[in-house]
C-alpha cells in the first residue's frame, strides 16, 4: 500500500493533472523526494533549496499539521499527505 | 435593556433558541475591531452590524480604488478616491443606524497596534498580507484578546479561530516570511470567508456552538468543498509559546 499525496490546485500543472499522486517513503521527506522523482517539476513548487520548504508550503499528514520539522515527520503505508499553499489575500 | 425598535429589528435572531433576548443584549454589549475593510472586511462589517453588535471600530489606511470593486462591497463607484473607512462608515451606518462605527484611517503597526485594540473584547482579521496578520496576532496574544483568522487567494479562502494561550495561533502554523505580492481573488471567495468569520464572532460573543479552534478551514470554491485541518499549539511558537510554557 502506497501513501497518497494530495496536490493543490496551483501545482497539478506540474503532475499532468493529477489530484493525487502515489508515493512511497518513511518520513514526509521521503515521500516528497519521491514525489519529486515522478513529477521533478514539484522541486520548485515546494523547496527553497535542500531540505528547506518554502514558507507558503504547508504540510498536512492525515488532516494534521506536519509543522515544525515536517521533513522528518514518520509516515506510514496508508496515510495521506496534503500539501496546501498559504493564503495571504484579504 | 433592548429598546422596542430592538426587539422588532432582532426578533428572527432573538427566536434561535441559542442567541434570544439574552443574547440579543449580549451581542449589543460587545466591541469588536475589524482590521481591515477590504474585501474580506466587507461582508464581515456588514453582517456584524446587521446583527447587532454595539460597537465596532474599522481600520483601514487606504483609501478606495476602481480595482478593489470587484469584492469590497461596501465600497462602490461613487468612493473612489474616498478613505476605505469612511466609505464604510457612511454605508454601515445606513445600514444600522444604532451601532457605534469608529473608523480609524491608520496603517497597523507594532507600535500603535496595542493601543489600536485598546477596549475591544474580539479582534477580527481582515487584511490582505501576512505581516500585519502577524502583528494582530502577537497583540492578541499579549492582550488575550481572541483573534479571528481569515485569508484568500483566488476561489480558495482559510478561517481559524484563536482563543490566547489555549488554542494554536497563526504562528503556530505558519513558517515565516512570504513575499507580498499582489494576489488574484474574486469576490466571491472573500464573501464566503468572511462570513464564516463573522459567524465565529458572534457564536464567540453569545457563548454558544463549536469554535474553529486547532482547526483550519480551508474552502475550495471551484469544487464547493471544505476541508479541515487539525492544528495544534507549539511549543517553540515564538508568539504564544511563552503563555504555553506557563501554563
Amino acid at each position: 500500500m502506497a501513501v497518497k499525496v494530495h496536490i493543490h490546485a496551483t501545482h497539478r500543472q506540474y503532475t499532468n493533472g493529477l489530484e493525487v499522486v502515489e508515493v512511497t517513503g518513511r518520513t514526509v521527506g521521503e515521500c516528497l523526494h519521491h514525489l519529486i522523482k515522478q513529477y521533478p517539476g514539484m522541486e520548485k513548487a515546494l523547496f527553497a533549496k535542500k531540505d528547506k520548504l518554502l514558507n507558503i508550503v504547508e504540510v498536512y499528514v492525515n488532516h494534521t499539521s506536519a509543522h515544525p520539522n515536517e521533513l522528518v515527520k514518520p509516515i506510514k503505508d496508508g496515510d495521506e499527505i496534503h500539501l496546501i499553499i498559504m493564503l495571504a489575500g484579504g | 435593556m433592548l429598546t422596542s425598535r430592538e426587539q422588532e429589528r432582532y426578533d428572527r435572531q432573538i427566536m434561535i433558541g441559542e442567541i434570544g433576548r439574552e443574547g440579543q443584549e449580549k451581542l449589543k454589549r460587545s466591541r469588536v475591531v475589524i482590521a481591515g475593510t477590504g474585501g474580506l472586511g466587507s461582508p464581515i462589517a456588514i453582517y456584524l452590524v446587521a446583527a447587532g453588535i454595539g460597537m465596532i471600530r474599522i481600520i483601514d489606511h487606504d483609501q478606495v480604488v476602481l480595482s478593489n470593486l470587484n469584492r469590497q462591497i461596501l465600497h462602490w463607484e461613487e468612493d473612489i478616491g474616498e478613505k476605505k473607512v469612511d466609505s464604510a462608515r457612511t454605508k454601515l451606518r445606513k445600514l444600522n443606524s444604532a451601532v457605534e462605527i469608529e473608523a480609524i484611517p491608520e496603517t497597523i503597526t507594532e507600535s500603535n497596534v496595542s493601543t489600536l485594540m485598546d477596549g475591544c473584547e474580539v479582534i477580527v482579521d481582515a487584511m490582505d498580507n501576512l505581516p500585519t496578520r502577524y502583528i494582530l496576532n502577537q497583540c492578541a496574544i499579549e492582550k488575550n484578546i481572541p483573534f479571528f483568522h481569515g485569508a484568500v487567494t483566488g476561489f480558495e479562502g482559510r478561517a481559524m479561530t484563536i482563543l490566547p494561550g489555549r488554542t494554536a495561533c497563526l504562528r503556530c502554523m505558519y513558517r515565516g516570511p512570504v513575499p507580498q505580492e499582489k494576489f488574484p481573488v474574486v469576490g466571491v471567495a472573500p464573501a464566503v470567508i468572511g462570513v464564516i468569520q463573522a459567524t465565529e464572532v458572534i457564536k464567540y460573543l453569545l457563548g454558544i456552538g463549536k469554535l474553529l479552534t486547532n482547526r483550519l478551514l480551508i474552502y475550495d470554491g471551484l469544487k464547493i468543498s471544505f476541508n479541515e485541518f487539525k492544528v495544534e499549539r507549539n511549543p517553540d511558537c515564538d508568539h504564544c509559546g511563552t503563555l504555553m510554557r506557563k501554563d
